[in-house]
């Protein structure tokens, strides 16, 4: 394998290795998913359609990944719950000299501790995946909500 | 025949450093609020002029239970329009923004200008000479309803009662001061989203305005020196104590030893003992050149601007119900903003919104204290925190003073 190329289903594995990370619970290994420098945004299909900037969140380095994973597990206070992701096939497309770009469709549903369960997020993921060291990383991870409105709080990441 | 409330919730006779748990929870209670509030005598927020540059441009505020056109006029000015057609009720408008030359009913054509007179109607003449309106029907008389307007700083308020004083009146002068500060250059909108909150609207609007919960908890505030009460700062209290402005100046804190000291949570985390791992997110600058970093100003009754640093927002909460409310946030930066300032501003946003790092835990606590609450609704909240009244406490944020106020106005508004 050269160098620098990305398998598909190298990368296919990473989407579903990383949803399950989250829904799994283990936050503190979502860093690594990540090359350094890096981009992880959401954002909403109304700011991405109007050319809006604005992030709901946004961290591009490892450092500020990790600051995320301490904020939710130490600082901020917010009602236990867990994440379901059910994810898409992916559509990839090379990119010309480095890795791959691809997007894949997700829901998240959120359960809460008492049992309340609701569909919290539909969307898209567009991620720019490299191989660094002969693994598949996310170089730029942005999360397309569709919906403008989010219920309540986004605490742990999707 | 209006009902009577006071047979529903009573007030406590201490006043408004009790706040019975009824007005949060009481479907007539809700009722009135949709008439003596958001049809009475208060400025409500409509809108950012930068969301609607040019001519026709248009976006839709959310004014109680009443949906309203913003839309900006050939001449420059901006009209606010009820969002229903005279014929039948119709929405003409069911995008959230757009442009146009004209609002045209999708049921019957009925055909306005942006000024919200009527144009025309289909078949108004009738058919070959047969049928057509009848000869009572005058199109000027069935323009569409509008909103007195006021417009300040970029910022777009409206009003659907003659009684509301002029604006400056109404939010008074200091309050009218720190709009033209944060808002006085010409403003660079950046986006925006909403949250869905489970609770009802005063349960939001009480939290932004109680500045002594915000170090508390939310612990990032505390753990970054972000905002805390040890810090110089204050609030001010604009016209009858309705709205008001809660400040902090950063480079002041000397609070580290009163924050262990009472066992507050968030001087316990020691996760961050040596401060975050990446810092571009404290990389700050001064915007106003008066070293204040932190200010939070409502107008009353439910517009929110905010200056975090250098994260810039305004935020409408629209009640939706007894028990759910919307969250609406507009970040904004300027024009002039250069690249450092723009990612600067875009980064800082992780202080606020639904994945806020200090403004997470605001979309939840009013949920909460409606569910606590909700067995109990015959008892009431003690609000004393820095005394009784409204009148602010020079030098300190350690005071309810300025959610008194909000009560204060409501209960006038509301004749409770």
């Amino acid at each position: 394998m050269k160098v620098g190329t990305v398998p598909e289903s190298d990368a296919r594995r990473l989407m579903v290795d990383y949803v399950h990370a989250i829904d799994d619970g283990r936050l503190s290994d979502w860093p690594a998913f990540f090359t350094d420098p890096c981009l992880y945004r959401i954002t909403t299909r109304q700011n991405v359609e109007q050319g809006m900037p604005l992030s709901i969140m946004l961290c591009d380095s490892q450092a500020m990944l990790y600051d995320r994973v301490e904020a939710i597990e130490s600082a901020n206070v917010f009602e236990p719950h867990h994440y379901r992701h059910i994810l898409s096939d992916s559509c990839a497309t090379p990119v010309a000299c480095d890795g791959l770009r691809l997007e894949t469709s997700f829901i998240c549903v959120r359960t809460m501790l008492d049992g309340r369960q609701s569909l919290f997020a539909a969307g898209v993921y567009r991620d720019h995946v490299v191989n660094v060291g002969g693994r598949c990383l996310f170089r730029s991870r942005t999360v397309v909500l569709d919906s403008p409105q989010v219920d309540t709080l986004l605490a742990i990441p999707l | 025949m209006i009902a009577d409330i006071s047979t529903k919730v009573s007030w406590p006779e201490e006043g408004v450093r009790r706040i019975p748990y009824g007005v949060y929870s009481t479907p007539e209670i809700y009722d009135r609020e949709k008439s003596a509030i958001f049809r009475g005598p208060i400025w409500h927020f409509l809108g950012l002029e930068a969301q609607i540059p040019e001519t026709g441009m248009y976006v839709l505020a959310q004014v109680g239970e009443t949906s309203v056109i913003v839309v900006r006029q050939a001449d420059g000015n901006v009209e606010a329009l009820v969002n229903r057609c005279s014929h039948k009720g119709t929405p003409l408008v069911y995008l959230p923004q757009g442009k146009t030359s004209r609002f045209l009913c999708i049921y019957h054509n009925w055909c306005f200008a942006l000024n919200g007179r009527m144009l025309s109607a289909a078949f108004e003449r009738g058919v070959g000479g047969k049928g057509g309106m009848a000869s009572t029907f005058k199109k000027e008389d069935n323009g569409l309803q509008k909103m007195r307007v006021h417009r300040i700083s970029g910022l777009i308020f409206g009003t659907f009662s003659d009684a509301t004083p002029p604006f400056e009146d109404y939010a008074g002068a200091d309050l009218v001061a720190n709009i033209k500060r944060v808002c006085g250059r010409p403003l660079r909108v950046l986006g925006q989203y909403s949250q869905k909150l489970p609770s009802n609207w005063k349960l939001y609007i009480e939290n932004v305005k109680d500045p002594y919960h915000a170090s508390i908890l939310h612990a990032f505030n505390g753990v970054m020196k972000q905002d805390r009460l040890t810090m110089e700062g204050g609030i001010v209290m604009g016209s009858r104590g309705w709205s008001h402005i809660s400040y902090s100046k950063m480079s002041t804190d000397a609070g580290d030893a009163v924050y262990k000291d009472k066992s507050l949570r968030s001087g316990e985390i020691t996760a961050y003992g040596q401060g975050l791992r990446d810092t571009s997110m404290t990389d700050i600058w001064d915007d106003f050149g008066d070293g204040v970093s932190m200010t939070i100003q409502t107008v009353f009754p439910n517009f929110v601007l905010q200056q975090l640093r250098n994260s810039l927002a305004v935020r409408t909460i629209v009640p939706k119900g007894t028990h759910e409310s919307e969250l609406r946030w507009i970040a904004f930066g300027y024009e002039d903003d250069d690249e450092r300032k723009l990612n600067g501003r875009l980064k800082q946003a992780n202080m606020m919104g639904p994945a806020g790092l200090i403004a997470m835990e605001d979309g939840m606590i009013g949920g909460l204290v409606q569910r606590g609450i909700a067995g109990d609704l015959d008892k009431a909240a003690v609000v004393e925190m820095g005394g009784h009244g409204i009148e602010p406490i020079p030098g300190s944020r350690v005071s309810e003073g300025s959610v008194r106020g909000f009560w204060t106005g409501y209960r006038t508004l509301m004749g409770l």
